[in-house]
Protein backbone atom coordinates (compact mmCIF):
# COMPACT_ATOMS: atom_id res chain seq x y z
CA UNK A 1 0.00 0.00 0.00
CA UNK A 2 3.41 1.81 0.12
CA UNK A 3 2.08 3.27 -4.21
CA UNK A 4 -0.85 5.32 -2.66
CA UNK A 5 1.57 8.23 -1.60
CA UNK A 6 2.72 8.06 -5.19
CA UNK A 7 -0.47 8.48 -6.66
CA UNK A 8 -0.96 12.53 -7.30
CA UNK A 9 -4.53 12.36 -5.17
CA UNK A 10 -6.81 11.49 -8.29
CA UNK A 11 -10.43 13.63 -6.71
CA UNK A 12 -8.56 17.05 -8.18
CA UNK A 13 -11.04 18.22 -10.54
CA UNK A 14 -8.08 20.69 -12.35
CA UNK A 15 -6.19 17.60 -13.42
CA UNK A 16 -9.46 16.20 -15.50
CA UNK A 17 -8.76 16.26 -18.83
CA UNK A 18 -11.76 16.65 -20.46
CA UNK A 19 -12.98 15.46 -23.59
CA UNK A 20 -9.83 16.12 -25.54
CA UNK A 21 -7.01 13.78 -25.13
CA UNK A 22 -8.72 10.89 -27.82
CA UNK A 23 -5.89 12.30 -30.77
CA UNK A 24 -3.06 11.98 -28.29
CA UNK A 25 -4.03 8.35 -27.22
CA UNK A 26 -3.58 6.72 -30.44
CA UNK A 27 -0.83 4.00 -30.32
CA UNK A 28 -0.05 1.29 -28.12
CA UNK A 29 -2.61 2.47 -25.13
CA UNK A 30 -5.61 1.95 -28.44
CA UNK A 31 -4.88 -1.58 -28.62
CA UNK A 32 -8.45 -3.35 -28.58
CA UNK A 33 -8.63 -5.10 -25.08
CA UNK A 34 -10.18 -7.85 -26.37
CA UNK A 35 -10.90 -9.52 -22.96
CA UNK A 36 -12.24 -6.70 -21.52
CA UNK A 37 -14.70 -6.19 -23.96
CA UNK A 38 -15.79 -9.76 -23.60
CA UNK A 39 -16.06 -9.67 -20.15
CA UNK A 40 -18.62 -6.49 -20.79
CA UNK A 41 -20.57 -8.03 -23.41
CA UNK A 42 -21.05 -10.72 -21.19
CA UNK A 43 -22.24 -8.72 -18.59
CA UNK A 44 -24.85 -7.07 -20.24
CA UNK A 45 -25.98 -10.10 -21.69
CA UNK A 46 -26.77 -11.69 -18.32
CA UNK A 47 -28.33 -8.10 -16.86
CA UNK A 48 -30.52 -7.85 -19.71
CA UNK A 49 -31.08 -11.30 -20.14
CA UNK A 50 -33.80 -11.81 -16.89
CA UNK A 51 -35.54 -9.12 -17.79
CA UNK A 52 -35.70 -10.55 -21.36
CA UNK A 53 -37.17 -13.55 -20.49
CA UNK A 54 -39.66 -11.78 -18.63
CA UNK A 55 -41.08 -9.36 -21.37
CA UNK A 56 -40.80 -12.45 -23.88
CA UNK A 57 -42.90 -14.80 -21.43
CA UNK A 58 -45.56 -11.83 -20.86
CA UNK A 59 -46.44 -12.04 -24.81
CA UNK A 60 -46.68 -16.09 -24.71
CA UNK A 61 -49.68 -17.94 -26.10
CA UNK A 62 -49.67 -20.51 -23.60
CA UNK A 63 -49.67 -20.62 -19.56
CA UNK A 64 -46.01 -22.26 -19.96
CA UNK A 65 -43.02 -20.37 -18.34
CA UNK A 66 -40.53 -22.46 -20.33
CA UNK A 67 -41.91 -23.07 -23.72
CA UNK A 68 -42.88 -20.13 -25.73
CA UNK A 69 -45.71 -20.93 -27.63
CA UNK A 70 -47.05 -17.87 -30.08
CA UNK A 71 -47.43 -14.19 -29.54
CA UNK A 72 -50.72 -13.16 -28.15
CA UNK A 73 -51.97 -10.49 -25.29
CA UNK A 74 -53.65 -12.82 -22.88
CA UNK A 75 -51.81 -12.08 -19.99
CA UNK A 76 -51.99 -8.43 -20.45
CA UNK A 77 -55.74 -8.81 -21.03
CA UNK A 78 -55.63 -11.33 -18.23
CA UNK A 79 -54.37 -8.07 -15.89
CA UNK A 80 -56.61 -5.59 -17.47
CA UNK A 81 -59.63 -7.76 -16.08
CA UNK A 82 -57.97 -8.85 -12.72
CA UNK A 83 -59.93 -6.42 -9.99
CA UNK A 84 -57.30 -7.17 -7.41
CA UNK A 85 -54.42 -6.45 -9.62
CA UNK A 86 -56.03 -3.30 -10.63
CA UNK A 87 -56.95 -1.65 -7.49
CA UNK A 88 -53.58 -2.72 -6.30
CA UNK A 89 -52.49 -0.62 -9.17
CA UNK A 90 -54.11 2.14 -8.00
CA UNK A 91 -53.27 1.85 -4.22
CA UNK A 92 -49.33 2.36 -5.73
CA UNK A 93 -50.05 5.22 -7.81
CA UNK A 94 -52.11 7.02 -4.56
CA UNK A 95 -48.45 5.94 -2.14
CA UNK A 96 -45.97 7.29 -4.57
CA UNK A 97 -47.44 10.25 -5.56
CA UNK A 98 -48.29 11.01 -1.55
CA UNK A 99 -44.40 10.23 -1.14
CA UNK A 100 -43.67 12.51 -3.80
CA UNK A 101 -45.21 15.40 -2.68
CA UNK A 102 -44.40 14.93 0.83
CA UNK A 103 -40.31 13.51 0.69
CA UNK A 104 -39.48 16.88 -2.14
CA UNK A 105 -41.46 19.61 0.68
CA UNK A 106 -39.59 18.33 3.41
CA UNK A 107 -36.52 17.30 1.46
CA UNK A 108 -35.73 20.58 -0.31
CA UNK A 109 -36.36 22.58 2.87
CA UNK A 110 -34.22 19.93 4.42
CA UNK A 111 -31.39 20.45 1.40
CA UNK A 112 -31.11 24.42 1.63
CA UNK A 113 -31.57 24.48 5.25
CA UNK A 114 -28.32 22.20 5.54
CA UNK A 115 -26.71 23.63 3.08
CA UNK A 116 -26.76 27.23 4.26
CA UNK A 117 -27.10 26.67 8.29
CA UNK A 118 -23.77 26.56 10.24
CA UNK A 119 -25.66 26.13 13.50
CA UNK A 120 -25.21 22.34 15.32
CA UNK A 121 -28.80 21.58 14.76
CA UNK A 122 -27.42 21.48 10.96
CA UNK A 123 -24.86 18.80 11.21
CA UNK A 124 -27.17 16.95 13.66
CA UNK A 125 -29.61 17.20 11.27
CA UNK A 126 -27.18 16.03 7.84
CA UNK A 127 -26.43 13.07 10.08
CA UNK A 128 -30.15 11.90 10.82
CA UNK A 129 -30.60 12.68 7.45
CA UNK A 130 -28.21 9.94 6.23
CA UNK A 131 -29.58 7.02 8.83
CA UNK A 132 -32.17 5.18 5.99
CA UNK A 133 -28.63 5.37 3.56
CA UNK A 134 -26.62 3.20 5.50
CA UNK A 135 -30.12 1.46 6.76
CA UNK A 136 -30.82 -1.63 5.35
CA UNK A 137 -34.59 -2.00 4.29
CA UNK A 138 -35.86 -4.92 6.14
CA UNK A 139 -34.64 -2.35 9.15
CA UNK A 140 -36.11 0.44 8.36
CA UNK A 141 -39.69 -1.69 7.84
CA UNK A 142 -39.39 -3.48 11.16
CA UNK A 143 -39.01 -0.13 12.86
CA UNK A 144 -41.92 1.58 11.14
CA UNK A 145 -44.28 -1.46 11.59
CA UNK A 146 -43.07 -1.42 15.02
CA UNK A 147 -44.06 2.49 15.66
CA UNK A 148 -47.19 1.91 13.98
CA UNK A 149 -48.23 -0.75 15.94
CA UNK A 150 -46.79 0.68 19.30
CA UNK A 151 -48.87 3.91 19.04
CA UNK A 152 -52.02 1.70 18.09
CA UNK A 153 -52.55 2.81 14.01
CA UNK A 154 -53.88 0.39 12.20
CA UNK A 155 -51.54 -0.79 9.27
CA UNK A 156 -52.77 0.53 6.02
CA UNK A 157 -51.93 2.48 2.47
CA UNK A 158 -51.70 5.02 4.83
CA UNK A 159 -49.25 3.75 6.81
CA UNK A 160 -47.21 2.66 3.78
CA UNK A 161 -46.89 6.29 2.29
CA UNK A 162 -45.37 7.42 5.67
CA UNK A 163 -43.29 5.09 5.83
CA UNK A 164 -41.75 5.75 2.07
CA UNK A 165 -41.94 9.58 2.80
CA UNK A 166 -39.33 8.94 5.51
CA UNK A 167 -37.46 6.57 3.53
CA UNK A 168 -37.41 8.78 0.49
CA UNK A 169 -36.88 12.36 1.93
CA UNK A 170 -33.27 11.13 2.71
CA UNK A 171 -32.55 10.38 -1.32
CA UNK A 172 -34.43 14.43 -2.12
CA UNK A 173 -32.16 15.94 -0.06
CA UNK A 174 -28.73 13.90 -1.19
CA UNK A 175 -29.48 15.11 -4.89
CA UNK A 176 -30.49 18.71 -3.83
CA UNK A 177 -27.85 19.25 -1.22
CA UNK A 178 -25.23 19.30 -4.20
CA UNK A 179 -27.36 21.59 -6.24
CA UNK A 180 -27.97 23.77 -3.18
CA UNK A 181 -23.82 23.67 -2.59
CA UNK A 182 -23.70 24.60 -6.19
CA UNK A 183 -25.69 27.59 -6.22
CA UNK A 184 -24.33 30.99 -5.57
CA UNK A 185 -25.39 32.61 -1.96
CA UNK A 186 -24.26 35.94 -3.51
CA UNK A 187 -27.32 35.67 -6.11
CA UNK A 188 -29.31 35.69 -3.06
CA UNK A 189 -27.45 38.14 -1.21
CA UNK A 190 -27.93 40.53 -4.04
CA UNK A 191 -31.81 40.40 -4.61
CA UNK A 192 -31.60 40.95 -0.73
CA UNK A 193 -29.82 43.98 -1.46
CA UNK A 194 -32.55 45.22 -4.08
CA UNK A 195 -34.74 44.94 -1.22
CA UNK A 196 -35.84 41.46 -1.16
CA UNK A 197 -36.48 39.76 2.01
CA UNK A 198 -34.15 36.69 2.74
CA UNK A 199 -37.51 34.37 1.96
CA UNK A 200 -38.49 36.29 -0.98
CA UNK A 201 -34.89 35.67 -2.09
CA UNK A 202 -35.40 31.89 -1.52
CA UNK A 203 -38.99 31.91 -3.43
CA UNK A 204 -37.67 34.09 -6.40
CA UNK A 205 -34.40 33.29 -6.88
CA UNK A 206 -33.22 29.54 -5.03
CA UNK A 207 -35.83 28.17 -5.79
CA UNK A 208 -36.40 28.41 -9.71
CA UNK A 209 -32.86 27.84 -10.10
CA UNK A 210 -33.34 24.35 -8.48
CA UNK A 211 -36.55 23.37 -10.25
CA UNK A 212 -34.59 21.13 -12.47
CA UNK A 213 -33.14 19.01 -10.17
CA UNK A 214 -36.23 18.99 -7.80
CA UNK A 215 -38.61 18.03 -10.59
CA UNK A 216 -36.24 15.33 -11.26
CA UNK A 217 -36.01 13.91 -8.18
CA UNK A 218 -39.59 13.84 -7.99
CA UNK A 219 -39.81 11.33 -10.58
CA UNK A 220 -36.92 9.38 -9.50
CA UNK A 221 -38.66 9.35 -5.78
CA UNK A 222 -41.88 8.01 -7.89
CA UNK A 223 -39.98 5.05 -9.20
CA UNK A 224 -38.20 4.23 -6.56
CA UNK A 225 -41.30 4.36 -4.26
CA UNK A 226 -43.93 2.86 -6.98
CA UNK A 227 -41.75 -0.41 -7.30
CA UNK A 228 -40.80 -0.81 -3.32
CA UNK A 229 -41.61 -4.01 -2.08
CA UNK A 230 -39.68 -4.29 1.89
CA UNK A 231 -40.96 -1.04 3.38
CA UNK A 232 -44.42 -1.70 1.80
CA UNK A 233 -44.26 -5.31 2.96
CA UNK A 234 -43.97 -4.11 6.76
CA UNK A 235 -46.00 -1.45 6.56
CA UNK A 236 -49.53 -2.35 4.41
CA UNK A 237 -52.73 -3.20 5.80
CA UNK A 238 -54.39 -6.32 4.26
CA UNK A 239 -57.12 -5.13 2.03
CA UNK A 240 -55.57 -2.77 -0.58
CA UNK A 241 -51.56 -3.94 -1.00
CA UNK A 242 -49.72 -2.06 -3.24
CA UNK A 243 -48.06 -3.86 -6.54
CA UNK A 244 -45.45 -4.84 -5.35
CA UNK A 245 -46.25 -6.99 -2.63
CA UNK A 246 -49.25 -8.51 -4.43
CA UNK A 247 -46.01 -9.51 -7.25
CA UNK A 248 -44.45 -10.85 -4.05
CA UNK A 249 -47.23 -13.11 -2.97
CA UNK A 250 -47.85 -14.26 -6.67
CA UNK A 251 -44.47 -14.71 -7.20
CA UNK A 252 -43.85 -17.25 -3.81
CA UNK A 253 -47.32 -19.04 -4.34
CA UNK A 254 -46.97 -20.15 -7.57
CA UNK A 255 -46.49 -17.33 -10.79
CA UNK A 256 -48.93 -16.89 -12.37
CA UNK A 257 -47.87 -15.81 -16.06
CA UNK A 258 -50.06 -12.34 -15.39
CA UNK A 259 -46.97 -11.76 -13.18
CA UNK A 260 -44.88 -11.37 -16.01
CA UNK A 261 -47.20 -9.24 -17.88
CA UNK A 262 -47.23 -6.67 -15.13
CA UNK A 263 -43.48 -6.89 -14.32
CA UNK A 264 -43.21 -5.69 -18.18
CA UNK A 265 -45.95 -3.23 -17.78
CA UNK A 266 -43.96 -2.06 -14.41
CA UNK A 267 -40.28 -2.17 -16.42
CA UNK A 268 -41.74 0.08 -18.85
CA UNK A 269 -43.23 2.96 -16.77
CA UNK A 270 -39.85 2.78 -14.96
CA UNK A 271 -37.90 3.12 -17.95
CA UNK A 272 -40.11 6.07 -18.94
CA UNK A 273 -39.73 8.01 -15.63
CA UNK A 274 -35.89 7.19 -15.56
CA UNK A 275 -35.59 8.41 -19.51
CA UNK A 276 -37.87 11.51 -18.01
CA UNK A 277 -35.76 12.25 -14.73
CA UNK A 278 -32.71 12.48 -16.90
CA UNK A 279 -34.37 14.50 -19.63
CA UNK A 280 -35.50 16.97 -17.52
CA UNK A 281 -32.84 19.01 -16.80
CA UNK A 282 -31.66 19.18 -20.76
CA UNK A 283 -35.10 20.77 -20.99
CA UNK A 284 -33.73 23.64 -18.66
CA UNK A 285 -30.73 23.56 -21.16
CA UNK A 286 -28.34 21.63 -18.73
CA UNK A 287 -26.09 18.94 -20.07
CA UNK A 288 -26.31 15.80 -18.45
CA UNK A 289 -28.31 14.31 -16.31
CA UNK A 290 -26.71 11.31 -15.40
CA UNK A 291 -25.42 12.46 -12.28
CA UNK A 292 -28.88 12.46 -10.63
CA UNK A 293 -28.66 8.72 -10.16
CA UNK A 294 -25.75 9.08 -8.57
CA UNK A 295 -26.48 11.45 -6.59
CA UNK A 296 -23.14 13.99 -6.78
CA UNK B 1 -37.86 15.84 19.84
CA UNK B 2 -37.77 18.24 22.60
CA UNK B 3 -33.94 18.00 22.96
CA UNK B 4 -34.18 19.32 19.37
CA UNK B 5 -36.20 22.26 20.26
CA UNK B 6 -34.01 23.49 22.57
CA UNK B 7 -30.83 23.25 21.03
CA UNK B 8 -32.36 25.22 17.62
CA UNK B 9 -33.62 27.85 19.94
CA UNK B 10 -29.62 27.84 21.46
CA UNK B 11 -27.88 27.92 18.04
CA UNK B 12 -30.28 30.78 17.26
CA UNK B 13 -29.40 33.18 19.92
CA UNK B 14 -25.65 32.52 19.50
CA UNK B 15 -25.07 33.67 16.24
CA UNK B 16 -25.91 37.33 16.51
CA UNK B 17 -25.11 39.93 13.54
CA UNK B 18 -26.48 40.62 10.30
CA UNK B 19 -26.89 36.62 9.13
CA UNK B 20 -28.98 35.46 12.96
CA UNK B 21 -32.49 36.17 11.01
CA UNK B 22 -30.81 34.00 8.26
CA UNK B 23 -30.23 31.30 10.48
CA UNK B 24 -33.10 30.99 12.30
CA UNK B 25 -34.82 30.79 8.66
CA UNK B 26 -32.64 27.96 7.73
CA UNK B 27 -33.55 26.44 10.98
CA UNK B 28 -36.82 26.50 10.37
CA UNK B 29 -36.63 25.25 6.72
CA UNK B 30 -34.50 21.99 8.22
CA UNK B 31 -36.90 21.76 11.27
CA UNK B 32 -39.75 20.01 9.51
CA UNK B 33 -37.64 17.49 7.68
CA UNK B 34 -35.30 16.67 10.61
CA UNK B 35 -38.35 16.16 13.37
CA UNK B 36 -40.45 14.25 10.70
CA UNK B 37 -36.74 11.89 10.53
CA UNK B 38 -36.96 12.03 14.32
CA UNK B 39 -40.21 10.74 14.83
CA UNK B 40 -40.50 8.20 11.97
CA UNK B 41 -36.79 7.28 11.84
CA UNK B 42 -35.00 7.15 15.09
CA UNK B 43 -37.87 6.57 17.44
CA UNK B 44 -39.25 4.01 15.42
CA UNK B 45 -34.91 2.35 15.39
CA UNK B 46 -35.33 3.16 19.37
CA UNK B 47 -38.37 0.94 19.41
CA UNK B 48 -36.95 -2.13 18.46
CA UNK B 49 -34.20 -1.81 20.76
CA UNK B 50 -36.84 -1.62 23.81
CA UNK B 51 -39.24 -4.15 22.24
CA UNK B 52 -35.95 -6.63 22.16
CA UNK B 53 -36.35 -7.03 26.05
CA UNK B 54 -39.74 -6.85 25.59
CA UNK B 55 -42.08 -10.04 26.25
CA UNK B 56 -45.43 -11.53 24.47
CA UNK B 57 -48.42 -12.67 26.59
CA UNK B 58 -50.68 -15.42 26.48
CA UNK B 59 -51.79 -14.58 23.40
CA UNK B 60 -48.69 -13.59 21.58
CA UNK B 61 -49.01 -9.71 21.66
CA UNK B 62 -45.97 -8.17 22.28
CA UNK B 63 -45.65 -6.56 25.78
CA UNK B 64 -42.88 -3.60 26.75
CA UNK B 65 -41.02 -4.83 29.72
CA UNK B 66 -37.27 -5.81 30.45
CA UNK B 67 -37.03 -9.57 29.66
CA UNK B 68 -33.52 -10.75 28.11
CA UNK B 69 -35.08 -14.39 27.43
CA UNK B 70 -35.05 -12.78 23.63
CA UNK B 71 -31.25 -11.22 24.30
CA UNK B 72 -29.99 -14.41 25.72
CA UNK B 73 -31.66 -16.91 22.68
CA UNK B 74 -29.28 -14.63 20.65
CA UNK B 75 -27.03 -17.73 21.75
CA UNK B 76 -28.17 -20.17 20.56
CA UNK B 77 -25.81 -21.80 17.69
CA UNK B 78 -28.95 -21.73 15.29
CA UNK B 79 -28.99 -18.17 14.96
CA UNK B 80 -25.25 -17.73 14.90
CA UNK B 81 -25.08 -20.34 11.85
CA UNK B 82 -27.57 -18.11 9.99
CA UNK B 83 -25.47 -14.47 10.90
CA UNK B 84 -22.23 -16.70 9.93
CA UNK B 85 -24.01 -17.94 6.59
CA UNK B 86 -25.44 -14.53 5.88
CA UNK B 87 -21.82 -12.45 6.42
CA UNK B 88 -20.62 -15.18 4.11
CA UNK B 89 -23.03 -14.61 1.57
CA UNK B 90 -22.92 -10.83 1.86
CA UNK B 91 -18.48 -11.26 1.77
CA UNK B 92 -18.73 -13.77 -1.11
CA UNK B 93 -21.03 -11.53 -3.06
CA UNK B 94 -19.18 -8.42 -2.51
CA UNK B 95 -15.71 -10.30 -3.65
CA UNK B 96 -17.66 -11.10 -6.92
CA UNK B 97 -19.26 -7.97 -7.50
CA UNK B 98 -15.97 -6.08 -7.64
CA UNK B 99 -14.61 -8.84 -9.86
CA UNK B 100 -17.15 -8.10 -12.27
CA UNK B 101 -17.83 -4.33 -12.13
CA UNK B 102 -14.23 -3.80 -11.88
CA UNK B 103 -13.41 -4.96 -15.49
CA UNK B 104 -17.14 -3.09 -16.79
CA UNK B 105 -16.71 -0.05 -15.20
CA UNK B 106 -13.14 0.12 -16.38
CA UNK B 107 -13.83 -0.82 -20.08
CA UNK B 108 -17.11 1.58 -20.07
CA UNK B 109 -14.80 4.59 -18.60
CA UNK B 110 -11.72 4.04 -20.57
CA UNK B 111 -12.74 2.68 -23.44
CA UNK B 112 -16.61 3.40 -23.71
CA UNK B 113 -15.84 7.00 -25.84
CA UNK B 114 -18.98 8.68 -26.85
CA UNK B 115 -21.20 6.03 -25.86
CA UNK B 116 -19.48 6.35 -22.35
CA UNK B 117 -22.91 7.83 -20.98
CA UNK B 118 -25.35 5.52 -22.86
CA UNK B 119 -23.76 2.42 -21.81
CA UNK B 120 -23.43 3.42 -17.89
CA UNK B 121 -27.16 4.30 -18.27
CA UNK B 122 -27.90 0.85 -19.95
CA UNK B 123 -26.65 -0.62 -16.39
CA UNK B 124 -28.28 1.96 -14.13
CA UNK B 125 -31.64 1.33 -16.00
CA UNK B 126 -32.51 -2.52 -15.15
CA UNK B 127 -31.89 -1.56 -11.96
CA UNK B 128 -34.94 0.56 -11.92
CA UNK B 129 -37.61 -2.32 -12.85
CA UNK B 130 -38.99 -3.69 -9.74
CA UNK B 131 -36.72 -5.56 -7.68
CA UNK B 132 -39.10 -9.05 -7.30
CA UNK B 133 -39.40 -9.04 -10.90
CA UNK B 134 -35.69 -9.09 -11.57
CA UNK B 135 -35.02 -11.87 -9.38
CA UNK B 136 -37.63 -13.65 -10.80
CA UNK B 137 -37.02 -13.30 -13.53
CA UNK B 138 -32.89 -14.40 -12.83
CA UNK B 139 -34.18 -17.20 -10.90
CA UNK B 140 -35.68 -18.75 -14.41
CA UNK B 141 -32.47 -17.86 -16.13
CA UNK B 142 -30.55 -19.96 -13.83
CA UNK B 143 -33.25 -22.46 -13.65
CA UNK B 144 -32.27 -26.44 -14.16
CA UNK B 145 -33.90 -25.66 -18.01
CA UNK B 146 -32.44 -22.57 -18.05
CA UNK B 147 -30.45 -20.80 -20.72
CA UNK B 148 -27.37 -20.39 -18.43
CA UNK B 149 -26.82 -24.09 -17.50
CA UNK B 150 -27.74 -25.14 -20.84
CA UNK B 151 -24.85 -22.99 -22.05
CA UNK B 152 -22.79 -24.32 -19.17
CA UNK B 153 -23.78 -28.00 -20.17
CA UNK B 154 -23.19 -27.07 -24.01
CA UNK B 155 -19.56 -26.08 -22.83
CA UNK B 156 -19.07 -28.96 -20.87
CA UNK B 157 -18.69 -27.09 -17.43
CA UNK B 158 -22.15 -29.24 -16.52
CA UNK B 159 -23.49 -31.97 -16.23
CA UNK B 160 -26.86 -33.22 -15.89
CA UNK B 161 -26.91 -33.15 -12.22
CA UNK B 162 -25.53 -29.45 -12.26
CA UNK B 163 -28.08 -27.29 -10.00
CA UNK B 164 -27.75 -23.15 -9.53
CA UNK B 165 -31.47 -22.96 -7.70
CA UNK B 166 -31.53 -24.40 -4.16
CA UNK B 167 -27.92 -24.14 -3.50
CA UNK B 168 -25.40 -21.64 -1.72
CA UNK B 169 -24.77 -20.05 -5.29
CA UNK B 170 -27.88 -19.32 -6.37
CA UNK B 171 -28.50 -16.94 -3.01
CA UNK B 172 -25.06 -15.12 -3.98
CA UNK B 173 -26.14 -15.25 -8.03
CA UNK B 174 -29.07 -13.22 -6.55
CA UNK B 175 -27.23 -11.10 -4.39
CA UNK B 176 -24.80 -9.75 -7.16
CA UNK B 177 -27.52 -9.88 -9.67
CA UNK B 178 -29.57 -7.71 -7.19
CA UNK B 179 -26.45 -5.15 -6.00
CA UNK B 180 -23.59 -5.37 -8.61
CA UNK B 181 -25.08 -1.67 -9.70
CA UNK B 182 -24.42 -0.21 -6.33
CA UNK B 183 -20.31 -1.31 -6.96
CA UNK B 184 -20.06 -0.26 -10.85
CA UNK B 185 -21.26 3.24 -10.33
CA UNK B 186 -18.76 4.07 -7.46
CA UNK B 187 -16.11 2.57 -9.69
CA UNK B 188 -17.24 4.27 -12.62
CA UNK B 189 -17.17 7.44 -10.90
CA UNK B 190 -13.35 7.20 -9.97
CA UNK B 191 -12.20 5.77 -13.23
CA UNK B 192 -13.92 8.18 -14.87
CA UNK B 193 -11.83 11.02 -12.95
CA UNK B 194 -8.95 9.18 -13.30
CA UNK B 195 -6.27 10.78 -15.65
CA UNK B 196 -5.46 9.27 -18.45
CA UNK B 197 -2.18 10.54 -18.73
CA UNK B 198 -0.79 8.81 -15.33
CA UNK B 199 -1.41 5.58 -17.16
CA UNK B 200 0.32 6.43 -20.24
CA UNK B 201 2.95 8.24 -17.81
CA UNK B 202 3.27 4.75 -16.12
CA UNK B 203 3.71 3.17 -19.62
CA UNK B 204 6.41 5.82 -20.15
CA UNK B 205 8.34 4.75 -17.51
CA UNK B 206 8.39 0.95 -19.14
CA UNK B 207 5.41 0.12 -15.77
CA UNK B 208 4.19 -3.10 -18.10
CA UNK B 209 0.85 -3.03 -18.39
CA UNK B 210 0.24 -5.34 -15.26
CA UNK B 211 2.44 -3.27 -13.36
CA UNK B 212 0.81 0.31 -14.49
CA UNK B 213 -2.38 -1.00 -13.55
CA UNK B 214 -1.27 -2.40 -10.12
CA UNK B 215 0.18 0.42 -9.37
CA UNK B 216 -1.18 3.27 -10.72
CA UNK B 217 -4.92 2.85 -11.74
CA UNK B 218 -5.45 0.07 -8.85
CA UNK B 219 -5.10 2.66 -5.68
CA UNK B 220 -6.30 5.71 -7.62
CA UNK B 221 -9.63 3.76 -7.51
CA UNK B 222 -10.12 2.24 -4.07
CA UNK B 223 -12.15 4.46 -3.12
CA UNK B 224 -14.41 4.00 -5.04
CA UNK B 225 -14.11 0.20 -4.48
CA UNK B 226 -14.72 0.57 -1.16
CA UNK B 227 -18.17 2.77 -1.20
CA UNK B 228 -18.69 -0.01 -4.04
CA UNK B 229 -18.11 -2.48 -0.84
CA UNK B 230 -20.37 -0.93 1.37
CA UNK B 231 -23.03 -0.05 -0.84
CA UNK B 232 -23.51 -3.76 -1.38
CA UNK B 233 -22.63 -5.36 1.17
CA UNK B 234 -25.14 -3.09 3.43
CA UNK B 235 -28.50 -4.37 1.10
CA UNK B 236 -26.97 -7.74 1.13
CA UNK B 237 -27.06 -7.92 4.49
CA UNK B 238 -31.19 -7.42 4.89
CA UNK B 239 -32.15 -9.29 1.88
CA UNK B 240 -34.47 -11.85 2.17
CA UNK B 241 -35.89 -12.03 -1.14
CA UNK B 242 -32.79 -13.88 -2.87
CA UNK B 243 -32.67 -16.78 -0.45
CA UNK B 244 -36.53 -17.06 -0.81
CA UNK B 245 -36.54 -17.54 -4.30
CA UNK B 246 -32.90 -18.87 -5.47
CA UNK B 247 -32.47 -20.75 -2.07
CA UNK B 248 -33.83 -23.77 0.02
CA UNK B 249 -34.75 -24.13 3.61
CA UNK B 250 -30.85 -24.77 4.02
CA UNK B 251 -29.89 -21.37 2.36
CA UNK B 252 -32.25 -18.98 4.81
CA UNK B 253 -30.34 -15.49 6.12
CA UNK B 254 -30.84 -13.58 8.71
CA UNK B 255 -33.30 -11.72 6.95
CA UNK B 256 -35.37 -14.66 6.34
CA UNK B 257 -35.30 -15.23 9.85
CA UNK B 258 -36.72 -11.72 11.31
CA UNK B 259 -39.45 -11.65 8.35
CA UNK B 260 -40.44 -14.90 9.86
CA UNK B 261 -40.58 -13.79 13.08
CA UNK B 262 -42.52 -10.91 12.87
CA UNK B 263 -45.10 -12.83 9.47
CA UNK B 264 -45.27 -16.56 10.34
CA UNK B 265 -43.89 -16.79 13.89
CA UNK B 266 -45.22 -13.20 14.98
CA UNK B 267 -42.71 -13.35 18.04
CA UNK B 268 -41.85 -9.83 17.88
CA UNK B 269 -39.22 -9.80 20.67
CA UNK B 270 -36.95 -11.67 19.28
CA UNK B 271 -37.52 -10.57 15.36
CA UNK B 272 -36.67 -7.74 17.08
CA UNK B 273 -33.81 -8.85 18.76
CA UNK B 274 -32.89 -10.65 15.35
CA UNK B 275 -32.75 -7.51 13.97
CA UNK B 276 -30.36 -5.61 16.62
CA UNK B 277 -27.85 -8.71 16.01
CA UNK B 278 -27.99 -7.49 12.00
CA UNK B 279 -27.59 -3.39 13.07
CA UNK B 280 -24.60 -5.14 15.15
CA UNK B 281 -23.31 -6.61 12.71
CA UNK B 282 -23.86 -4.01 10.07
CA UNK B 283 -21.95 -1.31 12.90
CA UNK B 284 -19.12 -3.62 13.32
CA UNK B 285 -18.79 -3.40 9.19
CA UNK B 286 -19.65 0.29 9.11
CA UNK B 287 -16.92 1.20 11.61
CA UNK B 288 -14.53 -0.66 10.08
CA UNK B 289 -14.87 0.56 6.74
CA UNK B 290 -14.88 4.47 8.51
CA UNK B 291 -11.48 3.54 9.97
CA UNK B 292 -9.98 2.57 7.07
CA UNK B 293 -11.02 5.50 4.97
CA UNK B 294 -9.95 7.54 7.73
CA UNK B 295 -6.05 5.79 7.99
CA UNK B 296 -6.28 6.12 3.84
CA UNK B 297 -7.20 10.28 4.09
CA UNK B 298 -4.59 10.74 6.91
CA UNK B 299 -1.98 8.75 4.65
CA UNK B 300 -2.98 10.85 1.55
CA UNK B 301 -2.67 14.09 3.55
CA UNK B 302 1.26 13.08 4.54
Amino acid sequence: MTSTRVTPAPAEPAERPGRSPAPRRRGRAERRPRILIAVTALFFALLYLPIGVVALYSFNAKKSLTVFGGFSLRWYRAFLHDDVLISSLGTSLKISLAAMAGSVLLGVALAIGLVRSRSRLGSLAGLIMLVPLITPEIVTGVASMLLFKGLGVTLSTGTVMLAEITFSVSYVTVILRSRVAALNPEVEEAAMDLGATRWQAVRLVTLPALLPAVLASAVLIFALVFDDFVLAYFTTGVDPQPLPVRIYSAIRFGVRPTVNAVGTLMLAGSVALIALALFIPRLFGRKGGLDILSGS
Amino acid sequence: MTVLNRSTRRTGRDRRGPSASGTRMWTWFMLPGTLWMTTFLLASLALVAVLAVGTTDELGNPRFGFDLSSIRAMADPAYGEVLLRSLGYALATCLICLLVAYPVAYTIALHGGRFKHALIAAVVVPFFANYLVRMYGWSVVLSDDGPVLAALRGMGLADGGTKILNTGFGVIAGLVYGFVVFMIIPLYAALERLDVSLIEAGRDLYGGPVRTFLFVTLPATRQGAAAGLVLVFLPCMGDFVSAQLMGGPDQIMIGNLIQDKFFQGQNWPLGSALTMLLMLALLTGMLGYLRRTRKDEAEARR
